[in-house]
């Protein structure tokens, strides 16, 4: 499994707005311009976000995308599994799945699901802007 | 892993025509798996009558298997990026990447290939 380019970019858009917290809208030129992104893919980015709840768009001048709550309360995992569209190891069964397949599903990818998901259990969007957090971690 | 976990539930050697109606991969394909399970010493193969394949000992993992056929695991390209440390959400892919690691590296195909064995005799196939 690789973490797609909306993968990157939409959790790096929402760390930067994070980081920048403002009561105004940020305009994407600027995200774009901090984080050395491409524009145009942000806009897409932002976009899906906008439809999955974590931002809000503003239109007109001086508009933007703000965060539509407070980092606290973004998971980490929920934010992940809107842009990947699916962030599981364990693939759904084939129909003429074989017993060796069912097995190393079963107990290896289902259980490694498992894992990354009880990593990121209560991992919210401040916690990545927060230097110390990772040291923390590790 | 199928072959490996199949390779494991095996005495002596397999054939890869027998590999191939256990795990319903074809024969060139397992062929060209085989290459990198023997240079990283995953198999041993033997010539002649009795030949085939074999797994090389009994402590392989699933980090050794998937490491070897595809790779170290790394979710994202960031060997490339010249934001190096100032990149917030690399913490993130480092997690994600260290759990997964971590994770294949526990667990031995041989410990997998008991849930098989144990499956087939409760007649779960």
């Amino acid at each position: 499994m690789k973490v797609s380019t909306r993968g990157r970019y939409g959790l790096r858009l929402l760390v930067d707005l994070a980081e920048h917290a403002s009561d105004l809208p940020v305009a994407l030129s600027q995200v774009a311009g901090r984080q050395d992104l491409s524009e145009k893919y942000l806009q897409q980015v932002a976009l899906l976000l906008t439809r999955g709840g974590y931002l809000v768009s503003v239109k007109g001048a001086g508009g933007g995308y703000l965060l539509s709550r407070k980092p606290e309360q973004m998971l980490i995992y929920d934010i992940f599994d809107l842009l990947e569209g699916n962030i599981a190891f364990a693939e759904i069964p084939q129909k003429e799945e074989t017993a060796i397949q069912r097995c190393i599903r079963i107990h290896f990818f289902e259980k490694l699901d498992e894992k990354v998901r009880n990593t990121f259990e209560g991992v919210t969007l401040a916690d990545v802007t927060k230097a110390e957090w990772f040291t923390y971690m590790i | 892993m199928e072959t490996m976990v199949f390779l494991s539930t095996c005495r002596g050697n397999c054939s890869i025509r027998s590999i191939s109606e256990a795990t319903g991969i074809s024969s060139g394909y397992l062929e060209q798996l085989m290459i990198p399970l023997k240079k990283y010493n995953l198999v041993e193969s033997e010539r002649g009558v009795r030949g085939g394949y074999r797994i090389s000992r009994k402590d392989i993992t699933c980090g050794d298997v998937l490491s070897a056929s595809e790779g170290e695991f790394t979710p994202t390209p960031c060997d490339d990026c010249e934001q190096g440390d100032s990149c917030k959400a690399h913490q993130i892919w480092s997690m994600l990447q260290d759990t997964v690691n971590n994770y294949a590296n526990q667990i031995l195909i041989e410990d997998l290939a008991s849930h098989l064995v144990e499956s087939e005799a409760g007649g779960g196939i």
